[in-house]
């Protein structure tokens, strides 16, 4: 009993589940999750896309997983003002509140957007540095 | 009959100290994770180096805050905000472009914190931070 309430009560709480709308500063028309001649679009304008063979992705601070439209989550912290992280291309990610280091989802392929705010709410694409996509794709040691 | 009793007895005898330390294990092992539940959510990536351990965020500066649009000058934030209360470690988000990041305690909810991310001489934009 014990080992089920400990386990009851580091689950996360704030699990959202309805896709988060943002709206992009840059926009195609196709995007990760469209459909197009009966596919499904991976990736589109601003992703790197990195070969992943089915390991795993990591939270690169302490934050929160979004569902964000076709298998894509946004990642957000408050520890990383005006930046958000899309991820596509991840199996059955998890989401809700995740600690530095926490796995978000694992994939043949991940799709990285790094998005910045912009001064009328937008969000624009820019290139995510070494270190972040680093902090994603390694598992924090520290704990 | 005789030998069935007795063997009970011995299961009792043996199960009773089990019992009891098993229990004392889960209630430390409760503690122990309680414990470390506090500390990671005092903890997340706070603090690299304190700047003004007093200083603190009234409503009318974050309200003067809330008026600056993002890619305005730094300058023009520290104005308001003053000294931050810390300074959290060095971060480069975008590629080659490295981004330091202030903290400031709300004064009318010190549980809630003000998270400043800077880019050069560009303030980036902020995020409110539940500790």
């Amino acid at each position: 009993m014990l080992a089920l309430l400990r386990f009851g009560c580091s689950r996360q709480k704030t699990t959202e589940l309805t896709p988060q709308k943002i709206q992009l500063a840059q926009t195609w028309e196709l995007q990760p999750g469209s459909a197009i001649a009966g596919y499904q679009v991976a990736g589109g304008l601003g992703d790197i896309s990195i070969f992943l063979g089915g390991k795993a992705v990591f939270a690169p601070f302490t934050g929160s997983v979004q569902p964000y439209q076709g298998n894509c989550v946004l990642f957000s912290s408050d520890e990383v003002p005006a930046y958000l992280f899309r991820l596509c291309g991840l199996k059955q990610p998890q989401v809700g509140d995740v600690r530095r280091g926490d796995v978000i989802g694992a994939g043949t392929y991940l799709q990285f957007a790094a998005l910045r705010k912009q001064p009328n709410g937008t969000w624009a694409f820019v290139e995510p540095s070494r270190s972040i996509l680093e902090r994603t794709l390694k598992q924090h040691q520290t704990r | 009959m005789k030998r069935d009793r007795f063997q009970r007895l011995d299961l009792k005898s043996l199960f009773k100290p089990l019992l009891v330390s098993g229990l004392v294990v889960a209630v430390l092992s409760l503690f122990l994770d309680l414990h470390g539940v506090v500390k990671a959510k005092n903890h997340g990536e706070v603090c690299q180096e304190i700047v003004q351990s007093k200083s603190t965020l009234s409503r009318e500066q974050l309200a003067k805050l809330l008026t600056i649009p993002e890619r305005d000058r730094k300058s023009k934030v520290q104005g308001i905000l003053k000294a931050p209360y810390c300074k959290l470690p060095k971060l480069e988000v975008r590629a080659g472009v490295k981004a330091e990041r202030e903290a400031y305690p709300l004064e009318f909810d010190p549980q809630t914190w003000l998270v400043i991310l800077y880019e050069g001489d560009e303030y980036a934009g902020y995020r409110f931070s539940f500790r």
